[in-house]
Formats: structure tokens, C-alpha cells, sequence
């Protein structure tokens, strides 16, 4: 039996969306949209949960992870009821429900909880430093660099990379459970075992390239045409941000001895070419989002949440201070380089530690496992129709 | 007409507009015995009424239920008719009266003349588009604009006209006259109607359905002009290829209830009028499949929920999921995407013609055409009923009646209810001025 929860609304409004109650069911959105398809037809199911407050069908529901806010929904509307930034809220609302702490929610609907826990944190960064810094030392290396390692040792940083590696995949593995407990165990759907390791591509590929989001927007015939008229452009910008970020994530968690050194490799050395590839990726990113962000020139930008704006600046801030550590090591400037490196790392470790798990940048793992379980329902689904209709 | 005519300067009330509104006004007016002047901006006068085939719930005939009031108007001792003449400026003088300003455009025929015997229009060269079907058939730049047309008088399209003179050589009245301009006419009234009735949403707006670009997306007026009797091909064909539609999609709610073209408010008329087609298509096409896209059914007068339960039961089928995206295929086909709102899948359906059943808009009048005294509007741009439940016809002007679409959207006979109590309202207002 449907069970009614009258303030889901007062909740859902809580994420950022105003108007949906104005919806009178018409079913446009999902006719307009790209991405519906028979088996996943949002986002009017969504918003119509949302609106009658039937929380377990909005709690265990896939679909708001299939959407990637192209925003037509929104123009088309003839009620005005914005279906996109519902289905931006619902996402919100969600990585609440998955995360079973309890913080993010406080994130998401608290600024003063959101700006505490990042100052609590990057206070814990400094004091760590101001009693356990290495030696500073002005002494430079050989080609005149920085020794970065005397006042930082990489051995050290590593250590303390590995901890919030584990308590980031702490946290995000068991909140994907959670993800995995509404969508598929909650509801009873069997899904054989092989499908498991067959539907796995999805997962790494749509990780690796957000497929998904390419096929967002109304779409012309052929490629070029497309990539002229600029509908792939949220998507490339978003890839090079993807890309610049996971690089940096990988070199720095796993490889930081290769990646942190005092020797000043030549430019063209793959040490500085990732490096730099990985900058300009997350600098153009930054910089198209935020440029659209203030500018509100389409659908998806109209409406920046807090989160949001919190996210991209804590994400340039830590841009712009790892170019400056940079720039200050080679260049032999050793006081501007230890600054810079300790609000560096002020920066980048609330960020990490908060967004990942908690916040806007869940979306890194909810987005393709939601394909990943999608798929595996999908394919559970045609193999059981299969089935029946071979023994009937 | 032309200047020098015996012309009454001065009228009880003008009448500004010729559809069923205003011709029911005026005729209870001048019946009472009132002059009236009523002014069409049209060459004739029927207002959309004239153009329809059946009327919903009964499907009786309706050319043959106005031209009865048409031809009356025509005739009425008491009624002056001035078509073709746009209504200029309304001022209040320093009394109770009203001066009017008129503007007379130029037919370029003797309207006194001109018995329409059409013989200028087999010898004019020039073939055009004719709008009053829908541009399904072609017309000549001169002509009488349709069969039924009231004052059945020709024009001339002079925008088309070559000025070669064949209709002058052979107009056995003699009442060509290229020489003809525009004139206007100052006449005083004590009191106005405003029967101007609305116009069609522009379906084009909305470019996801491709009307204007796809043939076979059409409106339904197009459609009700290849049901009326005078239909021009006798058959009801699709536009691109002539082919006769077997499965036809009515699309509800085109531009209306729609916040993003600017009219939230539902016409009224569009889910009757489907379901009439429908209907009548049926009888036309026998085998076809129709199938209505509605949002919600709104059959609320009289006998309308009967004439709803009617069509279902003559199996037209009826799909509750507004209409997303309309794609044409090679063979003219559209494909209809949209959501199935009770099984709460999207879903694709193709179909050979796609008719989309337009929304009413106001007709916006003149601007400034109330001069010194301000004309209310209401949200939409319909003339504000400023009493609308103890006197529906009042508007902001005293002496100045509403009747009709003018005042929002409405069906036939709820505007010649309308009409009844702006013409009741009017002679009450004479009554007392006088």
C-alpha cells in the first residue's frame, strides 16, 4: 500500500525547486525528453511522486540519475512546473537519503553546516602542518627549484592521502550500498548473477566518458552538425573538468613520489604534460560552468543551489593554488611555496572530503552505477520476458 | 459608396463586428426599432460562425443556422452594413454620444452596382491562393471572397492585381473602378457592442510540431473547411500528397492551457469541436482510425458529456498525454511522441495526418481606438467584463457593451447568449438616455 507523506513537498522545496505543485499531469516533459525511453520515462513520474508525497516511490527511484538537466523539460512546460530543476532537486534529495550519517543533508540545507565543516577542516589541515612540518628550508635544488619534499615529505602526505582515501571510499561505497539496497533490494527485483559481471562495461565506460550526458539535448542528424551548433558543448567542457580531476586524483593518491618531487623535469616530460593537461582541463571546466552559472543563458544554469557555488569555488580555489605552488617551486621561491602548498592542501582536503561523499560531487558514483543498476533491471527484466515467452 | 452619398450621420448603437455575436445583437436592437450601423472588418460578414460545418452537441448544419441571421442583417431597415471598414477611433463627445471614425477601404467596385455574377472573375488572368479555403484551391484577384459570402460583392486584390483590365472590359454593370480610395466616415452613436469576436492561436509558434513545416500537420479550421458542404475537393485528402488520411491524431491544448505561449486558460471550445470532427470523419472516412490527444476531456455543457460518450462509442479512441515532438517521416508520416499518462510510459505513434486543434486567442482591438476614455482589458486581453455576474455585457465605458469571444472564450450558443444580454443591456442604457 502507497503510504503519504504530506510534507515531502516542504522537503523537496528545501533542495531548490519552487513551483512543481503547479504540474497538471500532462506528460509533456517525458514526451520531450531525449533520454526517456519505455523503460525509464521521466520526469513526470518523478515529479507526480513528488507531488502526491508518495516518499518510497521517490526514495527508490533510478531516474533522476538518468537525467542530465538539458532543460527542455523546463522551457516546454505549459504549467511552468520546471520539471528539470525538479529532477535536480530529487537528486539532491537523494544523495541525502543514500548518505546514511546524516550530513549531508545537513550540507544540503544548511549553509552554516556546509561553511563549518569546510572551516573546521582546513583548520585540521593547518594544524596538522603548523606542529609537523618538515624543515623550511631556503637551501634550492641543483636547477634551482624548491625542495618541496624537505618541508613536506611525500611519504608523509601520502599517508595521510591513503586515510582520506579509505574514508572517502568508506563513506561513498557504503552510501552507494544504500543506493543499491532502494533501487534493487527494497523492490524485490532478482537480478541474476551473471548480469552482474556482464552489465559491468556499463559502469567503467559510462564513468570514463559520460556517454549519457552526450546524448542529452534534442539532437540533429549527424556528429558535425551537432558539435557545430555547440550541443556537445556542456559535455566536452564537462569531460576535460572529469578528466583534469581524475588524473590529478590518481597521480596524487597513488603516485604522489612520481608526482610531488624537488627535480624540475624538462616541460616535456609526461610528469608535467599530465600535469598540465589535467590544469587546463579543470580551469576550462571552471571557467564555462561559472561563466554560465552567472550569465543563466540556458535551462540547466538558470538556478545555482548554494552547493553548487560551493563546490566550483572550493574546485577553482584549489586549481589556482596548485598552479601557484607550481609556478613558486620551479621558480626557487621557497616561503611563497610552503603558503601556497599548506592552503593548498586546506583547500583541496575539505573539498575532497565533503563534495565527495556528502555533496554535489557524489554525483561521480551515483551517475554511472545508476546506469550499471539500471542496465542490470533492464537486462533481469527482458531475460524473465525472454524466458516466458520461450515457454509459453 | 462614395462621398456624396445620403448617409445617416448619427445611429443608436454600432455593432463592431459580424460574426453570430453581432449579428444577434443588432437584430434584437433593430428589431426594437433602434438604428443600428454595424461595421465588419471583413468582406463579408458570418465571422468564423459562417465557415463551420455542423455545430457540436446537435451537428446541425451551421451555415443554416447563420445565414438566415446573415441575410436578415443584410436586409433590416433598421441595420446599416459597412463591410470592409475598420473601425478607427471611438471618442466620447461632451455629452452622452460617441463620435466614430470609420475608414472605408477601397474594393475598387461599386458596391451599389455589383450583382456578384462572377463573370470578372472567369476573365481575370491572376490565380491566388485562396485563403478563405485554406489555400487548398486557388482564387482570381478579383472575386467574391466565398460561396456564401454576405454582401456578395467582388473586390479586387489589388496587392495581386495586374491592372490588365479584363474585368472592366467584360462587367456588364460597369462597376470596376480603379480610381476608388480610402475614405472615412464620421458618424455619432449613443452606444457601442463590442462583438469582435477572437482569432486562432498561430500554430506555428509552437515549432515542435512542425506546423507550417510538415504538410500533414494541419489546424483544425483547415480541417472543417474539407467537411463544410462547399468543401473544395468534395473528399478529405492530406495536404502533401493528396492521399486520403486513414489515421488521423487530433492534438488538444495546442496553445491553450499553455503558460509558454502565453495563454494558460482553456478555450472552451477545442475538445467539442475534436470530438464533432472526429465525428464527422468518421462519416467522411469511414475506415479511418482517429485517435484524440487530450490532456483532460472538458465536455461541460449541455449534452456535451452525451456527444464525448458518443464518439467513444464510434470508437474513436481517446489517449490521455499531450503531444512532446511531431517528426515527419519520408512518405509524409509524422510521428507523435508523448507520454501515455495511464500507463506512465513514453510512446510513439505514427500517423498520415496530424490536426491540432488551436486555441482562441483575443482579437486585439485597434490600439487607442477608445480615444479618451480607456478601454479595460482583462489579464488575457479580452475586454473586461467589469460586472461580469450582475451585468455580463458592461465594460469600462459606460454606453460601451461587450458581447460574444470578445469578452473570452466561448461557444455558439453561449456567445448568442451573450449577444442577447449586450443587446438587453443596450436598449435598457437607450432607454434611459433617452
Amino acid at each position: 500500500m502507497a503510504v503519504i507523506n504530506p510534507e515531502i513537498r516542504k522537503e523537496i522545496e528545501k533542495y531548490g525547486i519552487e513551483n512543481f505543485n503547479a504540474c497538471y499531469n500532462c506528460g509533456n516533459c517525458t514526451a520531450v525528453c531525449s533520454l526517456a525511453d519505455e523503460n525509464n520515462s521521466f520526469p513526470r513520474n518523478v515529479l507526480r511522486n513528488a507531488v502526491l508525497g508518495l516518499e518510497d516511490e521517490l526514495t527508490t527511484t533510478i531516474d533522476p540519475w538518468l537525467c542530465y538537466y538539458c532543460g527542455e523539460c523546463t522551457s516546454t512546460c505549459p504549467r511552468e512546473a520546471d520539471p528539470g530543476e525538479l529532477m535536480m532537486s530529487v537528486r539532491r534529495y537523494l544523495t541525502t537519503r543514500y548518505d546514511w550519517t546524516g550530513l549531508s543533508r545537513k550540507f544540503y540545507t544548511s549553509k552554516k553546516w556546509e561553511i563549518s565543516a569546510i572551516l573546521l577542516l582546513s583548520m585540521l589541515v593547518m594544524t596538522l602542518f603548523i606542529f609537523f612540518h618538515g624543515p623550511l628550508t631556503t637551501e634550492l635544488t641543483a636547477e634551482g627549484g624548491v625542495k618541496l619534499n624537505t618541508f613536506a615529505p611525500w611519504k608523509v602526505i601520502e599517508m595521510g592521502d591513503w586515510i582520506m582515501a579509505g574514508l572517502l571510499s568508506f563513506f561513498l561505497l557504503s552510501n552507494i550500498g544504500n543506493m543499491y539496497y532502494k533501487i534493487i533490494l527494497k523492490k524485490k527485483i532478482r537480478i541474476p548473477l551473471k548480469f552482474y559481471f556482464t552489465e559491468l562495461w556499463a559502469l567503467i565506460f559510462n564513468f570514463a566518458t559520460q556517454y549519457k550526458f552526450s546524448k542529452c539535448e534534442p539532437k540533429e542528424t549527424s556528429f558535425f552538425k551537432n558539435l557545430k551548433h555547440g550541443k556537445y558543448n556542456y559535455w566536452i567542457a564537462h569531460f576535460l573538468l572529469m578528466s583534469g580531476y581524475v588524473i590529478l586524483f590518481v597521480v596524487i593518491v597513488v603516485f604522489l613520489s612520481w608526482f610531488q618531487t624537488d627535480s624540475i623535469h624538462p616541460w616535456w616530460h609526461p610528469q608535467r604534460l599530465l600535469g598540465y593537461y589535467a590544469t587546463i582541463g579543470l580551469l576550462v571546466g571552471i571557467t564555462y560552468f561559472i561563466f554560465h552559472r552567472i550569465k543563466k543563458d540556458n535551462e540547466k544554469s538558470q538556478h545555482s543551489h548554494f552547493t553548487d557555488w560551493t563546490f566550483i569555488i572550493l574546485l577553482l580555489l584549489t586549481t589556482i593554488s596548485g598552479i601557484l605552488v607550481h609556478i613558486f617551486r620551479i621558480n626557487g621561491m621557497p616561503y611563497p611555496t610552503y603558503y601556497t602548498y599548506v592552503a593548498h592542501l586546506m583547500i583541496l582536503f575539505p573539498m575532497l572530503m565533503i563534495e565527495v561523499p556528502f555533496s554535489k560531487w557524489s554525483h561521480l558514483a551515483y551517475r554511472p552505477f545508476a546506469i550499471y543498476f539500471n542496465n542490470l533491471i533492464i537486462a533481469a527484466k527482458d531475460s524473465k520476458a525472454g524466458k516466458k515467452s520461450s515457454t509459453s | 459608396m462614395t462621398k456624396n452619398t445620403v448617409f445617416p450621420a448619427s445611429y443608436d448603437t454600432l455593432v463592431m463586428g459580424g460574426g453570430i455575436a453581432g449579428e444577434e445583437a443588432a437584430l434584437n436592437l433593430a428589431d426594437q426599432g433602434y438604428k443600428i450601423l454595424m461595421v465588419e472588418k471583413d468582406l463579408s460578414i458570418g465571422g468564423k460562425m459562417i465557415h463551420l460545418s455542423k455545430v457540436f452537441p446537435t451537428l446541425d448544419c451551421a451555415a443554416c443556422i447563420t445565414t438566415p441571421k446573415v441575410s436578415e442583417v443584410a436586409r433590416h431597415p433598421n441595420i446599416t452594413l459597412l463591410t470592409y471598414c475598420d473601425t478607427k477611433e471611438i471618442s466620447k463627445n461632451g455629452g452622452k454620444e460617441f463620435e466614430v471614425s470609420i475608414e472605408k477601404k477601397p474594393r475598387y467596385v461599386n458596391e451599389e452596382t455589383c450583382t456578384g455574377c462572377q463573370l470578372c472573375e472567369e476573365k481575370c488572368p491572376v490565380f491566388i491562393k485562396d485563403q478563405f479555403q485554406y489555400d487548398m484551391v486557388g482564387r482570381k484577384a478579383i472575386y467574391v471572397p466565398f460561396s456564401i459570402a454576405n454582401p456578395r460583392i467582388a473586390t479586387i486584390d489589388i496587392e495581386n492585381c495586374i491592372l490588365c483590365g479584363a474585368c472592366e472590359k467584360v462587367c456588364p454593370a460597369d462597376c470596376i473602378d480603379f480610381t476608388q480610395e480610402a475614405e472615412m466616415l464620421n458618424i455619432t452613436v449613443k452606444s457601442v457592442i463590442l462583438a469582435t469576436g477572437f482569432k486562432l492561436f498561430d500554430a506555428s509558434i509552437i515549432e515542435r510540431y512542425g506546423y507550417g513545416k510538415f504538410h500533414n500537420v494541419v489546424t483544425a479550421m483547415h480541417m472543417e473547411k474539407q467537411l463544410v458542404p462547399t468543401r473544395p475537393y468534395n473528399e478529405v485528402l492530406r495536404p502533401k500528397d493528396g492521399k486520403m488520411p486513414d489515421n488521423i491524431a487530433y492534438v488538444l491544448c495546442t496553445g491553450s492551457r499553455d503558460a509558454t505561449v502565453g495563454n494558460p486558460y482553456c478555450s472552451q471550445i477545442c475538445c467539442m469541436y475534436s470530438i464533432k470532427q472526429a465525428q464527422l470523419l468518421l462519416g467522411a472516412l469511414p475506415m479511418a482510425d482517429i485517435t484524440i490527444y487530450f490532456l483532460h476531456i472538458r465536455a461541460f455543457g449541455k449534452g456535451f458529456e452525451e456527444f464525448y460518450q458518443q464518439a467513444r462509442a464510434m470508437d474513436v479512441e481517446f489517449i490521455k498525454g499531450k503531444i512532446g515532438r511531431i517528426t515527419e517521416q519520408e512518405n509524409g508520416n509524422l510521428i507523435l511522441r508523448y507520454e501515455d499518462i495511464e500507463a506512465g510510459i513514453v510512446k510513439e505513434a505514427e500517423h498520415d495526418l496530424v490536426v491540432l486543434s488551436t486555441g482562441i486567442l483575443p482579437d486585439a482591438l485597434p490600439e487607442n481606438l477608445f480615444s479618451n476614455q480607456p478601454l479595460e482589458l482583462d489579464m488575457f486581453h479580452f475586454v473586461k467584463q467589469v460586472d461580469e455576474l450582475a451585468s455580463p455585457a458592461k465594460t469600462s465605458i459606460e454606453g460601451v457593451f461587450v458581447a460574444g469571444t470578445a469578452s473570452g472564450p466561448m461557444d455558439i450558443p453561449d456567445s448568442i447568449l451573450s449577444a442577447g444580454a449586450a443587446s438587453s443591456e443596450t436598449a435598457a442604457y437607450l432607454r434611459r438616455l433617452s
